[in-house]
């Protein structure tokens, strides 16, 4: 078989000795082989060295999960590039952002690169979590990793508001005071959640430090944990749920019930879905090379899109931020538009009680729904009210996402994006 | 074998990677490939061309393709204008198109202590043209019109007598005589019918002045503002005023340098330190010290200046102690004496005015002119009011009102003013309370002045 050439190229390099001592085995030729390239490897052993062929059908996960996980690479790697430059202050963020686009080698690209890819990594873990929940994969045994599922959906969309705030203008300025806001509407604890967000009742250089803060140590720093998780309890529970899971495939070996005369390997004590466990070999195939080509190929493809849209649209940098000259009408990140448009009806309802019923639903899902029925399968006709429910759910959030960003101007009142905007009066 | 070929995603794998080398291919062109570089190599080449040594040629030639900037920090700015504009200090660019075009009189204004954004605005940290002549969006200081760019001296220097900027002493001074302040803050005084002006020349731009001025309620709707007969260069004057009105907060050393030392400048100095408590000019003011009608006469000017620094210097056991006034006050107040023969200047002392020349400064000083017109002649529409839709004129202020009257009802002001047509919206101009802004030694004057409006002998027939 007449191998590609960036594979004889591999091939010879894994064969001296400093290419054997780094990676061990070269280009696999036996299961053997294949095997020992996952396993003997730090960086691939996370994944198993077999996989279901059902994982590797593209219309199983989308790809959704590991496009956010590359996103967020993306978002480290400009992210900490970007910190060479960045000054946390509020004389200098502003200027350290137009130092970037007009002096700094491959500054403009990096901070256009790093806002597309956070903008996209909000969507996609949303898109993910539609995902997760259309095909019933929290279901049992995966309720924890819901929860550390949402957990990691909050945390990004705290990434992307933190980060919202530091280029220091007045998109920056004014979406972060209506963001925060919202969050003062909260019973007793909303003021004192503001103040603690910001430092202070309003914007300034305390709320910017804090934001710089847990933009780039604390938050990255727990979603890095909560991704470990998560990705390790994919493996733990069986790798990716699908159709065909064998409904005892978890069993919870309860210590107690164990007799006391004899020792126990870890193996024995684990639960039911080691990899060994429910599995047909037949549906199983190497990792090397088949799923490990498809994520480099998703990988190309993310990182051709984020450089593209990197390329030709520059991140946005409105005037420096101006605590007196509110634009009108302030909006909040996208979002949290839908949010803004549910507080402009009532600060109460809107801003308290719906999403924070909608999170404590989220939250508690798998354990609310618990019927062991469509997992694994898209639009299960076993779940039909859950599904609809979710979907009657993120039509109106879309809706009223797109209502506050699009449809609505100056005092928050009805426009459409094809009518003139109203000539501003200026009133004395 | 189980495991399907993965031939058919090597098209997509060569495409991929195609397009993501394709990409970074791009990226590096737009980063690497900047106008600014053009401008440099261009001016290198000129400077090649031009050396007539080869020790000059060898040097020209090795001039780095880098950014240049100017770094200010006191000014909180970085202009990197010089990154194009490569020869504003070298005259022998004297007449050459832009960017290589050299900056006559920068030696007052050295470059490396001003840079450029200071007085022409724009961008200064950006390097493409649109981004640092500010005509993008998000950027609001554009570039001044050179024709305006006196208003720039206005930040630093006081725009009321600066020989240098005659433009804006002009602005300054339609301004007052029109009575804008009446209405306008700006600085400390001014009334609140109008919004404040301190920051207005960085809101707008001299296209939206000048349509404010002729025509108010075209570009701001619902503005009571009379619509103002400027000539054609009181326009461009007070548009100029405006436009050096930025609230811009100089630090330091170049708020030092606010004060010109000019002959009026050195009058005011003179009034506002007190100097005529001990020193008289024309028979007003104190004994204690040597009058000062003739200095200019007795003394050099080099000998005043020495005598501002230090007194005991030149005249040992004087009484007169030292000031520690700054240098450009020395300097005022120096030309201020030495030209003290000349009657103008002397005469526009207040205390050697009379108390009508001194009421109709003050008149003027707060605005007054801009409602009630030059000298209290009227004539300023006041839509819908039912004195004639006009802002009375105060000609005949003498014969309705007492002094105590008169004197109530500038400090309490007139807030309703009667509409003609109750239907219609109320008259937009009515009567500040002047209470607090108007100094209570100023209304005797200030009365004195409007009682002498009254035309001479018209009580004759009454």
């Amino acid at each position: 078989m007449n191998a590609p050439w960036p594979s004889r190229l591999w091939q010879r390099f894994a064969r001296t000795r400093v290419g054997h001592s780094v990676f061990r085995v070269g280009l696999p030729h036996s299961n053997l082989e294949r095997a020992q390239a996952m396993v003997s490897s730090f960086l691939l052993h996370v994944q198993p060295a077999k996989v279901n062929r059902h994982a590797l059908r593209p219309t199983a996960t989308l790809g959704l999960g590991l496009i956010s996980l590359y996103l967020f690479f993306i978002l480290t790697g400009t992210g900490v590039l970007l910190m060479f430059y960045y000054v946390p202050s509020t004389d200098r963020a502003y200027d350290a952002m137009k130092d970037l686009q007009f002096v700094v080698s491959a500054g403009l690209i990096l901070r256009n690169m790093h806002r597309w890819a956070a903008h996209l990594m909000v969507l996609f873990v949303m898109l993910h979590l539609c995902r997760v929940f259309y095909t019933g994969a929290y279901k049992r045994p995966r309720e924890f990793n819901w929860l550390i599922g949402t957990g990691l959906f909050l945390l990004t969309l705290g990434l992307s508001f933190t980060g919202y705030l530091l280029p220091w203008d007045q998109l920056a300025f004014w979406a972060i005071t209506v963001g925060t806001s919202i969050a003062g509407y909260a019973p007793v604890v909303g003021p004192k959640l503001k103040y603690l967000l910001l430092g202070g009742n309003v914007v300034g250089q305390e709320a910017l430090i804090r934001f710089y803060a847990l933009h780039v140590i604390v938050l990255p720093g727990l979603a890095a944990l909560g991704i470990c998780i998560h990705l390790w309890r994919v493996r733990k529970d069986g790798g990716l749920a699908r159709p065909d899971e064998p409904a005892d495939s978890v069993q919870q070996i309860e210590l107690s019930q164990l007799p006391t005369n004899k020792s126990y390997g870890l193996m024995e004590l684990a639960r039911g879905t080691t990899p060994q466990v429910g599995k047909n070999p037949e549906d199983e195939i190497f990792s090397w090379p088949h799923l490990i080509f498809r994520e480099l190929l998703l990988f190309l493809a993310v990182v051709a899109v984020v450089l593209f849209l990197a390329v030709f649209w520059n991140a946005p940098l409105e005037q420096l931020a101006n605590p007196i000259h509110p634009p009108n009408p302030a909006k909040a990140p996208w979002y949290f538009l839908g949010l803004q448009e549910l507080v402009s009806y009532s600060a109460f309802w809107g801003g308290v009680v719906v999403p924070g019923l909608l999170v404590t639903v989220l939250v508690l899902l798998p354990y609310l729904d618990r019927g062991r029925a469509g997992v694994g399968r898209w639009f299960a006709r076993e779940r039909t009210v859950a599904n609809t429910i979710f979907t009657v759910c993120l039509v109106v959030a879309i809706a009223l996402t797109l209502i506050g960003s699009v449809f609505r101007g100056p005092n928050w009142s009805w426009q459409t994006p094809w009518q003139p905007p109203p000539a501003v009066v200026e009133g004395h | 074998m189980n495991e399907g070929p993965l031939h058919k995603f090597y098209g997509w794998f060569t495409g991929l990677s195609l397009l993501v080398g394709g990409l970074v291919v791009v990226a590096y062109y737009k980063d690497e490939f900047r106008s600014w570089k053009d401008y440099q190599r261009h001016f290198i080449q000129e400077e090649v061309r031009r050396a007539t040594k080869p020790q000059q040629r060898a040097l020209a030639e090795a001039t780095p393709v880098q950014i240049r900037q100017i770094v200010l920090p006191e000014l909180q700015r970085v202009d990197r204008c010089t990154t194009c504009h490569l020869a504003v200090e070298d005259s022998s660019y004297g007449g050459y198109p832009q960017p290589l075009a050299y900056h006559p009189q920068h030696d007052r204004h050295p470059f490396d202590k001003f840079g450029c954004t200071i007085c022409h605005r724009g961008q200064g940290r950006a390097t493409t043209m649109a981004d640092a002549h500010g005509n993008v969006p998000h950027w609001d200081a554009p570039m001044l019109p050179l024709r305006y760019i006196q208003a720039s001296c206005g930040q630093c220097h006081q725009a009321a007598d600066n020989p240098a900027a005659p433009e804006l002493a002009r602005g300054s001074q339609v301004f007052e005589a029109n009575g804008c302040r009446g209405c306008h803050k700006l600085g400390n005084s001014g009334g609140m019918v109008g919004p404040e002006l301190d920051k207005v020349g960085a809101r707008r731009s001299s296209e939206w002045l000048k349509k404010h001025f002729l025509t108010p309620a075209a570009v701001t709707p619902g503005s009571g503002m009379p619509p103002q007969k400027f000539s054609e260069p009181d326009l461009e004057a007070i548009t100029l005023f405006m436009l050096s009105q930025t609230g811009e907060s100089v630090p330091g050393f170049y708020a030092s340098m606010k004060v010109i030392p000019s002959a009026n400048e050195g009058r005011r100095l003179f009034q506002q330190k007190g100097c005529i408590a001990c020193h008289a000019i024309g028979g007003q003011g104190g004994k204690i010290a040597p009058a000062l009608d003739d200095v200019g006469l007795r003394r050099t000017p080099a000998w005043i200046v020495q005598h501002f620094r230090d007194p005991q210097s030149v005249s040992p056991g004087t009484v007169m102690p030292r000031f520690g006034f700054t240098e450009p006050e020395v300097r005022a107040l120096t030309e201020f004496l030495v030209h003290l023969r000349d009657q103008q200047v002397a005469l526009s002392l207040p205390s050697l005015m009379s108390p009508v020349e001194r009421g109709r400064e003050i008149y003027r000083k707060y605005g007054c002119a801009g409602c009630h017109g030059t000298d209290g002649k009227g004539g300023v529409p006041n839509p819908n009011a039912k004195t004639a839709q006009q802002v009375p004129a105060l000609t005949y202020v003498a014969d309705g009102y007492k002094k105590d009257e008169i004197k109530k009802l500038i400090l309490n002001g007139q807030h309703e003013i009667t509409p003609l047509d109750p239907k219609l919206p109320p008259p937009p101009l009515y009567m500040p309370a002047w209470r607090g802004t108007i100094a209570d030694a100023e209304f005797d004057d200030l009365i004195t002045y409007l009682f002498s409006l009254k035309p001479k002998g018209e009580d004759l027939g009454f």
